[in-house]
């Protein structure tokens, strides 16, 4: 039985194997005449600056957005029901219409007009600064309802043996809840990263000079066609693989766990 | 101790779990409360353990009120050690950081006293070798007594205690109570709810039997398990001593 699913896995991966090749072949043959990689090789400076601008709006969001995130998770616990529900509101909102629109609309009708004079004057670029801010509150949205449902998942008991032992109420969070919650959603945190760095390719519509704006200034200034999207795809890749990956393995080990 | 309570009343929605107890000790080291399930002992533990607020009525422990507020109960519970029936330990921490974390931040000892604080607790009760344990690794028994342990670190005036061993087998029940026992002789005021007649029969100086929120029957064990005066706790010692 064994050797039989051996042979039938060997012949499904040659199967696959000739299908992906002989679809490759036609779809880059075909293109063949039209890509010239040297061109993309030209341009390696303005893409690199593209993945690295990407890189540190995503980290910078990554952080801003647990913050808020906490935030949010906080306020909606607050025994203040005037902050509970601005906080559900604000939540709901920035949760259930599209980053398109709060970037669009965040950026060119509020923000904008209101920070690019002082921030320009302070020798910022406005643009990434306000497109953080947004990806940010958008993520931090999402981290929020994650974190809060962490937090009401954790057994009165052990909200109980924080107050007995005289933790105050920062440090029933800090020491008890907060961590606990931590280990259970790591994996689901992870995860909304990867959604993170692939939502930051958005800021481009505010004029953000991040990876896929380069390259799409790239790939129009030159016609370019596969060597324009391939790297663009690698470039994405890199960034979130390893943190998917990293999603999974925390997945298993949490399951290990418990 | 000296435990004054007066009309105490608390409500949760509908139902009434202290129906304007009142309870009088002079002076006790170890107070049992028993009486049937859902008669209020945890409740009442609560409230004197300063974990809930009552509705109405006073409490004075030691001839001070209970602080009215939860930032004014703060205090008074790091001054104080309560131990509930079951999953006491935060899971996260090794048992050596369950007892020193609370040290550390909720009685302000810098990290190294409340790691050696920590350490001589759990070497006062053999537990040295499960120091660096999670709670997971743990047995019941173990787990109750590394509760115990950190409940007493800090040397609380009354250590509180709600059935600390309903969740055990006989054999780690066994040795919960002896440490129980321990702590009673070395002179550590206890309050706790149990349902082990002979222990609170051998180790309290009074016994308060509570059904319906109230105390129906006070009185030192001797008298209580020998003469019941009320028909309710008579008749929840036969059914209870029956087996
Ligand atoms: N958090 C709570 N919410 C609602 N009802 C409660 C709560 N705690 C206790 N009660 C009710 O109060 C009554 C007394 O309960 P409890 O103090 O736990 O009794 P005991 O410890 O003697 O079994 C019971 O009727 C119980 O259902
Ligand atoms: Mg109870």
């Amino acid at each position: 039985m064994n050797r039989r699913l051996w042979i039938a896995n060997l012949t499904a991966a040659l199967v696959v194997a000739g299908l992906l090749g002989a679809l490759f072949n036609a779809v880059f043959g075909a293109l063949a005449t039209h890509t010239d990689w040297s061109r993309a090789w030209e341009y390696r400076g303005m893409l690199w600056q593209g993945w690295l601008t990407t890189l540190s709006i995503a980290s910078a969001a990554l952080v801003c957005g647990m913050i808020i995130g906490l935030l949010f998770m906080l306020g909606q616990r607050s025994n203040l029901v005037v902050v509970r529900w601005c906080c559900r509101g604000i939540l709901e909102f920035l949760r259930d219409t599209p980053l398109l629109v709060h970037l669009l609309f965040g950026y060119f009708v509020i923000l904008a007009p209101l920070l690019a004079r002082p921030l320009g004057a302070a020798g910022w670029n406005d643009k990434p600064i306000i497109g953080v801010l947004i990806l940010s509150l958008f993520h931090g949205a999402y981290l929020g309802e994650i974190l809060r449902g962490a937090v009401e998942s954790i057994p009165r008991t052990q909200w109980d043996s924080a107050r007995a032992v005289g933790f105050d109420r920062i440090q029933v969070y800090r020491h008890v809840i907060i961590p606990q919650a931590l280990r259970r959603v790591l994996p689901a945190i992870a995860g909304s990263f990867v959604s993170l760095i692939k939502d930051s390719s958005l800021l481009n519509v505010i004029g953000v000079t991040e990876f896929f704006y380069n390259t799409r200034n790239f790939i129009t200034g030159t016609y370019a066609g596969l060597e324009g999207y391939v790297p663009l795809a690698i470039g994405y890749l890199v960034l979130t693989l390893p943190v998917a990956w990293l999603a999974h393995w925390l997945e298993r080990r949490f399951r290990h766990e418990t | 101790m000296k435990l004054e309570v007066d009309q105490l009343v608390k409500r949760y929605g509908g139902t009434t779990a202290l129906d304007s107890l009142t309870l009088r000790v002079a002076d006790a080291r170890v107070l049992a409360l028993i009486g049937p399930s859902g008669g209020g002992k945890s409740t009442l533990l609560r409230v004197l353990g300063g974990l809930e607020t009552p509705d109405s009525g006073t409490v004075m422990v030691n001839s001070r009120p209970l602080p009215a507020g939860e930032v004014g109960l703060i205090p008074y519970r790091r001054r104080n050690g309560f131990l509930f029936q079951q999953f006491n330990l935060f899971p996260h921490l090794t048992a050596l950081e369950n007892i020193a974390l609370p040290l550390e931040k909720a009685h302000g000892l810098d990290r190294g006293a409340a790691r050696d604080t920590a350490s001589a607790a759990l070497g006062r009760f053999g537990l040295s070798s499960h120091a660096h344990k999670l709670p997971a690794q743990l047995s019941g028994g173990q787990q109750q007594r590394v509760g115990i342990a950190r409940a007493v670190a800090h040397q609380p005036e009354v250590l509180f205690l709600d059935e600390p061993t309903s969740a055990l087998d006989p054999e780690m029940t066994a040795e919960v109570l002896e440490l129980v026992q321990e702590l009673a002789e070395a002179g550590q005021h206890i309050v706790l709810s149990t349902h082990e007649m002979g222990f609170a029969r051998e180790v309290a100086d009074e016994v308060a039997f509570i059904a319906d929120g109230r105390v129906a029957e006070h009185a030192p064990p001797a008298r209580f398990f020998n003469e019941p005066a009320s028909p309710d706790s008579s008749r929840f010692l036969s059914r209870v001593m029956r087996w």
